[in-house]
């Protein structure tokens, strides 16, 4: 069977794994997927998707784990979540960088599900700042000791492996960072407790805890030294699989809505009739279509073995956008009904939440990515080029050059300044996420001719928004920051007026 | 400012943004690879020179750095070129 047909006959397992096997709202009261129905996703052959065949995967890509992604979050988010981690971040490096004997050893108990993959990069006091590491491995009697604390890891409670990020001062200088593959019955490592989350309740997050843990050195992932590097390139397919998920959710969002506001008779006519809520859901369906086109545009950059790191950024950021404005609008056009958890809606709108921080904070994201254009160290080609000559592709090439335009500005203007003007980064990243989007829109154009030009126009005027507001975006912060200023001023004088607080330092 | 000092300066500012010791790091260190600085830090590394040795750094330029030792050579390049070429400075030298 090809590829494609493999992956095909995966999401359509998986769609009946969804309709049939799996119950979102139980997921979520119980918060835990439990281990039948895990052990259930692990037969239908979910972990296996992007393990090498020679140990026993399926040996299918990035575009393959987003369709199943996408599927499973259609139905049940946490799932979706644990399998998609499992896929990209927890299991990618051991793939991509991992010596054959190592792979040998672990894969095909990866493969089956019976070690579920995670992944540890985020420590209590560093967070999106991976210089910031604490946990570290040094040489002592042959292999390498572990030690340290990492949070928020995702898969963690089920865990069969951890891929570990942590400075390794004995592998390429003191501040080198390495990533070690961990089994997670090795002596020394310790699971915390589950974390208490908003959504994706269902899925597992805790603490997990390397002390003294011995780790041989064929378990260096990579060449050593090389950890962040790596650790980037395995958020890249992360990125990319999380906003596949986003986009599961997104269209589940979409249909239920289309489904009640047809349904629903409000004034004498559908709901779907009235011109406010059509707008809502073509505005909704566009947002789902720009999703799309960017996941499918990283996928396809991945099979041509391009670089990944700008285009997962930008995909992350818009649809983790998108998907939580679809599931917020979507919980608005149900009406109170919507806002009871029965519908399910609020539970998508819940489960999409976390999204904008995790793998990558959007905030951090988009000055990282307006400060790579600016600086010039990305080109803003990265966004595509006009597929068509339509009045939507006329206006992305205006906007297109428009961006160039007021990158090259500012950086003949301030220099190496720029990095003074955090606000004025950001907006400039968050103009280029639109511009991509919109490239990507069209670039279905052939497909869907009418919702891509829909699309791409209103990504365009959100963009030229971005560009248009980077004029204020200074005096706008220095007064942000004066408000900041008074509102802590504010805080130190009630703390000391208040006798219960006043032992608390300023 | 001699080559040695323009070193010194330029290694104290690497370390300064990563928040670690200058005696840490090695002149083939990659700074992104190795030492995880991205182009956000890249950038506050080259304002912090900027400012303390007083000389314009061309960003364009600046981006093509690998390793530690190119942002050293890179650091005495633009001093000397400056040093030249006064009308280019931001200011005088100290």
């Amino acid at each position: 069977m090809s590829a494609d047909g493999v992956c095909s006959l995966l999401v359509s397992q998986a769609r009946r794994f969804g309709e049939s096997e799996i119950d979102g709202s139980a997921i979520d009261a119980r918060a835990a997927i439990g281990p039948a129905l895990l052990r259930r996703a692990a037969e239908l052959g979910f972990f296996a998707v992007t393990v090498p065949e020679a140990h026993g995967g399926l040996g299918l890509g990035l575009a393959d784990a987003c369709s199943l992604v996408e599927e499973l979050a259609r139905h049940d988010r946490s799932i979706a979540v644990t399998v998609g981690l499992h896929l990209g971040l927890g299991s990618r490096a051991i793939v991509e960088t991992g010596n054959e004997s190592l792979k040998a050893r672990f894969l095909p108990s990866v493969a089956t599900g019976e070690r579920i993959a995670s992944f540890c990069a985020t420590e209590p006091s560093a967070g999106s700042d991976l210089t910031r590491l604490e946990t570290s491995a040094v040489f002592e009697r042959g292999a390498l000791r572990l030690d340290g604390e990492k949070s928020y890891v995702t898969n963690g409670g089920f865990a069969g492996c951890f891929t570990v990020l942590t400075r390794t001062p004995g592998l390429g200088g003191r501040a080198a960072t390495s990533l070690l593959f961990v089994p997670a019955e090795s002596p020394g490592v310790t699971i915390g407790r589950e974390e208490h989350k908003l959504g994706l309740r269902g899925s597992s997050t805790v603490s997990v805890r390397f002390d003294g843990v011995r780790v041989p050195v064929d378990a260096v992932l990579g060449p050593p030294g090389a950890g962040t590097a790596i650790a980037h390139r395995s958020l890249e397919w992360g990125r990319t699989i999380m906003a596949a998920g986003c986009l599961g959710t997104a269209r589940g969002a979409l249909a239920r809505t289309v489904e009640h506001a047809s349904a629903r008779v409000q004034f004498g006519k559908s709901l779907l009739a009235l011109g406010g809520v059509r707008a809502d859901v073509a505005r909704m369906a566009a947002r789902v279509h720009a999703m799309a086109a960017l996941v499918e545009h990283t996928a396809a950059l991945d099979v041509r073995r391009q670089d990944l790191g700008i285009a997962s950024l930008v995909t992350k950021v818009f649809a983790s956008e998108a998907a939580f404005e679809v599931c917020d609008r979507a919980l608005q056009l149900h009406g109170a009904l919507g806002f009871m958890e029965d519908t399910g809606v609020a539970r998508m709108l819940r489960d999409c939440r976390v999204t904008r921080i995790f793998e990558g904070a959007n905030e951090v994201l988009a000055l990282r990515l307006g400060t790579a254009i600016a600086s010039g160290a990305a080109d803003v080609s990265f966004a595509g080029a006009a597929p068509s000559d339509s009045p939507a592709a006329r206006e992305w090439a205006r906007v297109s050059a428009r961006l160039a335009e007021q990158a090259g500005e500012l950086r003949r203007r301030e220099g190496v300044a720029l990095v003074k003007h955090p606000a004025v980064l950001s907006r400039l990243g968050r103009a280029a996420v639109r511009v991509a989007a919109a490239s990507a829109s069209l670039g279905r154009s052939q497909r869907d001719c009418a919702v891509a030009e829909y699309t791409a126009t209103m990504l365009v005027r959100e963009a030229c928004a971005e560009l248009d507001a980077i004029a204020f975006a200074d005096a706008d912060s220095r007064v942000e920051d004066e408000v900041v200023d008074e509102l802590v001023g504010h805080a130190r004088v009630s703390r000391r007026s208040d006798p219960a607080r006043a032992e608390v330092p300023a | 400012m001699t080559n040695d000092s323009l070193r010194a300066t330029t290694l104290h500012s690497i370390a300064e943004v990563l928040e670690i010791e200058a005696t840490e790091l090695r002149g083939s260190d990659r700074i992104r690879e190795d030492l995880g600085m991205d182009s956000l830090g890249s950038l506050e590394l080259l304002s912090i020179l900027s400012e303390s040795l007083r000389i314009d750094l061309e960003v364009d330029r600046a981006m093509k750095i690998v390793t530690v030792d190119d942002a050293c050579r890179f650091v005495e390049a633009s001093w000397v070129d400056q040093r030249e070429n006064p009308g280019h400075t931001r200011g005088a030298a100290p």
